[in-house]
C-alpha cells in the first residue's frame, strides 16, 4: 500500500500543527516519524486515520482518500500509544474489532498469546482493568491479526516488558513484505528494530528524512559498561575515557560507530580481567552533535 | 462493511459497556423503587383530581417521572461521546472500518434502549402487580398514555444529552450544561409561565405556545389532560386548552413535540459529529 501525503496543513487555533507537510510511504516501506512533543507526529497520524481534518491531500495507491474512508480503514490498522479505557470486557472489545474487520476473534487471541497475554484469564475482565502493558499487547494483537496493508504504530511497546517487546518485534518482522509500516516513536529500540527510514518533524515541518542507520549514527550513542578488576585494567580503562562507577563498574559513552572497535579491543587487551560487559544505545541529547543538515 | 453491521458491532460493544458500568441496573432500581413506592402508597389513599386507586397511583408516578426522566436521560448520555473522545476509545474504534454514522447510530440506539427498557418493563409490571395485590382494575388508557408520553420525553432528552456530548468537549462543562438543561426544563414548567402571565398579561394562546416549547411541560399537559380534561388548575389557559386543543390534541402534542425536538437535536448532533475533528 503506497501512501502519499501532499501539502498537509493543520491549525489548532493559533497553533500551526502542520505546515505544508508532504510525505511518501512506498509500498512495503517502514518509516518512523520522530520529533519532540508537539512536533506534529500524532497530528499526521490522526489526519491519516481520518480523526482530524486538514488541508492537503492524502492518496492511497494513487487514489485520493475522500470522505468515504471505509475501504481505506479496512486496509489500515492502528496501535495507539494510550490504550482506550473501555469498561466492556476484553472479549467484547476483541469481538467488536474482529467483527468490523471480518476476522475471527481466535486469530486475535492467538497473536495475543504470542505476546504473552493470558487471554483465557483476561477474557471476562473489563478492558480498562488490564495493566497498561496488557492493554497495549491486546491492541497490538488486534492490529497484527487484521491483515492490514498499512500498520500505524504510535509508541507501540512503551508499556511492554522486554520479553513481550521482543515478541512484538518478531511479529512485525513476520508481516508480509508488502506491508507498509508507519511508526511514531522516541524509543531507539523501536526505531532500530522496526523501521528502515526516518522522518524528523519539528514544529510541524519535515526537517530531515533519510535512512535509519544514518539517523542512528547521528543521534544515538553507545554506552559501554565494564566490570573489571586489577590495576592494569583500571589504567587501561581510564586511558580510554572510562569513568569509574560503583561495584567495580566502569562506563563510557561513545559514538555508535566506535562501539564495535572498543569491544574488540576490550576482549583483546583485558582478556581474563573483565568479568562483565554491557553495551546499550541511548539517544544523544547534545544538540551540538546533530548533523548540520538538520539544524534549522 | 454495511451500515447496519457497523451499527450492530458498535451496539454490542456499547451494550457491554452499559452493562459493565452498571448504569442499566441503577436505572432499573430507580424505576422499581419509584414504582413500588407510588403503587403501594397510592393504592391506600383516596382519590385526587378525579382519579382513584390505581389511576391515581399511576398519575402520581407519571408526574414524578416527568421530573426524573430528563435527568436520567441527560446524565446517561451527556458524557458518551466526549468521554470516548478523551479516553481514546473513539479514536481506536474509528480507526477500524466503522463509520462515524455507524458509531453514532449504534451508541444512540443502545442508550435509548437502556433508558426506555426499565420504564417499559416496570410501569406495566407495577400496574399488574398492584392490580393483582389490591384487586383493582388497571386503567389501560392512562397507562398507555403515561408510557407513551414518558418514552417520548425520555427519547427527547436522550437526544439532548447526546447533542451535549458531541458539542461540548470538556466533560465537566457537559455536566454543568446537563444540570442547567434539566433545571431549565423543570423550572419553566410553572415559574416562567406564571411570570409571563403576570408580567405581560399575554393571551392564553400565546402562553400556551410558549409553554409547550418546553417538552417537559408538553408531556405534563398531555398527562394532566387525561386526569382532568377541563384543566381547571391552569385557569384561563386551561380553559383555552380544554376547548381549543382537547385531550387528544394534547396527547398528540405530548408525543409529537418531544419526539420532533429530539429528532432535530439528534440529527444536528450526527451532522456535527460527522464533520468535526474527533480528537
Amino acid at each position: 500500500m503506497r501512501i502519499e501525503l501532499k501539502g498537509l496543513k493543520k491549525r489548532f487555533g493559533k497553533v500551526e500543527a502542520l505546515r505544508d507537510v508532504s510525505l511518501e510511504l512506498p509500498t512495503g516501506s517502514r518509516t518512523a516519524l520522530i520529533g519532540p512533543n508537539g512536533s506534529g507526529k500524532s497530528t499526521i497520524v490522526r489526519v491519516l486515520l481520518g480523526a482530524l481534518g486538514a488541508d492537503g491531500e492524502i492518496s492511497c495507491d494513487g487514489t485520493v482518500v475522500g470522505e468515504d474512508r471505509g475501504e481505506f480503514a479496512r486496509r489500515t490498522a492502528y496501535v495507539p500509544q494510550v490504550a482506550p479505557r473501555f469498561a466492556a470486557p476484553v472479549q467484547a472489545v476483541v469481538r467488536a474489532v474482529a467483527a468490523s474487520r471480518g476476522i475471527a476473534p481466535a486469530a486475535v487471541e492467538a497473536i495475543a498469546r504470542d505476546l504473552f497475554v493470558d487471554v483465557d484469564a483476561l477474557r471476562q475482565r473489563p478492558f480498562r482493568a488490564l495493566s497498561g502493558g496488557q492493554r497495549q499487547k491486546m491492541l497490538a494483537a488486534l492490529a497484527l491479526a487484521s491483515g492490514a496493508e498499512l500498520m500505524v504504530f504510535d509508541e507501540p511497546t512503551a508499556s511492554m516488558d522486554p520479553r513481550s517487546r521482543a515478541a512484538f518485534f518478531a511479529a512485525v518482522e513476520r508481516l508480509p513484505a508488502a506491508t507498509t509500516v508507519l511508526l511514531c516513536s522516541h524509543r531507539l529500540e523501536e526505531i532500530r528494530r522496526l523501521v528502515d527510514r526516518v522522518v524528523v518533524l519539528e514544529e510541524g515541518v519535515v526537517k530531515w528524512r533519510g535512512e535509519t542507520t544514518d539517523w542512528l549514527d547521528a543521534h544515538a550513542e553507545a554506552v559501554v559498561e565494564v566490570r573489571a578488576e586489577g590495576d592494569v585494567a583500571a589504567a587501561w580503562l581510564a586511558a580510554r575515557g572510562f569513568a569509574r562507577g560503583i561495584g567495580g563498574w566502569w562506563n563510557r559513552a561513545l559514538p555508535v560507530a566506535e562501539r564495535a572497535g572498543l569491544l574488540r579491543d576490550l576482549g583483546r587487551e583485558l582478556n581474563g580481567q573483565v568479568h562483565d560487559v554491557m553495551a546499550r544505545d541511548v539517544e544523544r541529547l547534545d544538540p551540538a552533535r546533530r548533523p548540520e543538515s538538520e539544524i534549522p | 462493511m454495511k451500515l447496519w453491521r457497523e451499527v450492530a458491532t458498535v451496539a454490542r460493544l456499547d451494550f457491554a459497556e452499559v452493562l459493565r458500568s452498571r448504569w442499566l441496573v441503577f436505572s432499573l432500581v430507580v424505576h422499581a423503587v419509584l414504582a413500588t413506592m407510588f403503587v403501594l402508597v397510592g393504592l391506600r389513599e383516596s382519590g385526587v383530581v378525579g382519579f382513584t386507586g390505581m389511576g391515581r397511583a399511576l398519575m402520581s408516578w407519571s408526574h414524578a417521572l416527568l421530573f426524573l426522566l430528563p435527568l436520567l436521560a441527560l446524565s446517561a448520555t451527556a458524557q458518551v461521546v466526549n468521554q470516548a473522545r478523551d479516553d481514546g476509545s473513539l479514536e481506536l474504534l474509528l480507526a477500524n472500518p466503522i463509520s462515524r454514522t455507524g458509531y453514532f447510530l449504534g451508541t444512540s440506539l443502545v442508550r435509548a434502549i437502556a433508558l426506555c427498557a426499565p420504564l417499559l418493563v416496570t410501569m406495566p409490571l407495577a400496574a399488574l402487580v398492584g392490580a393483582a395485590a389490591f384487586g383493582q382494575d388497571v386503567p389501560w388508557d392512562f397507562l398507555l398514555r403515561g408510557i407513551g408520553v414518558s418514552t417520548a420525553l425520555l427519547l427527547c432528552f436522550t437526544a439532548f444529552g447526546l447533542c451535549i456530548s458531541v458539542l461540548v468537549r470538556n466533560q465537566q462543562k457537559a455536566l454543568v450544561l446537563t444540570i442547567l438543561a434539566w433545571v431549565a426544563g423543570i423550572a419553566l414548567i410553572d415559574f416562567a409561565l406564571v411570570g409571563v402571565m403576570l408580567q405581560w398579561e399575554l393571551p392564553p394562546s400565546a402562553v400556551f405556545a410558549l409553554a409547550v416549547l418546553n417538552p417537559v411541560q408538553c408531556a405534563r399537559l398531555a398527562l394532566l389532560s387525561a386526569a382532568q380534561p377541563e384543566l381547571s388548575t391552569f385557569g384561563p389557559v386551561g380553559f383555552f386548552l380544554a376547548n381549543k386543543v382537547g385531550s387528544t390534541g394534547l396527547l398528540l402534542l405530548g408525543l409529537g413535540w418531544p419526539l420532533l425536538l429530539g429528532l432535530t437535536a439528534w440529527t444536528w448532533s450526527l451532522g456535527s459529529f460527522r464533520r468535526r475533528d474527533l480528537v
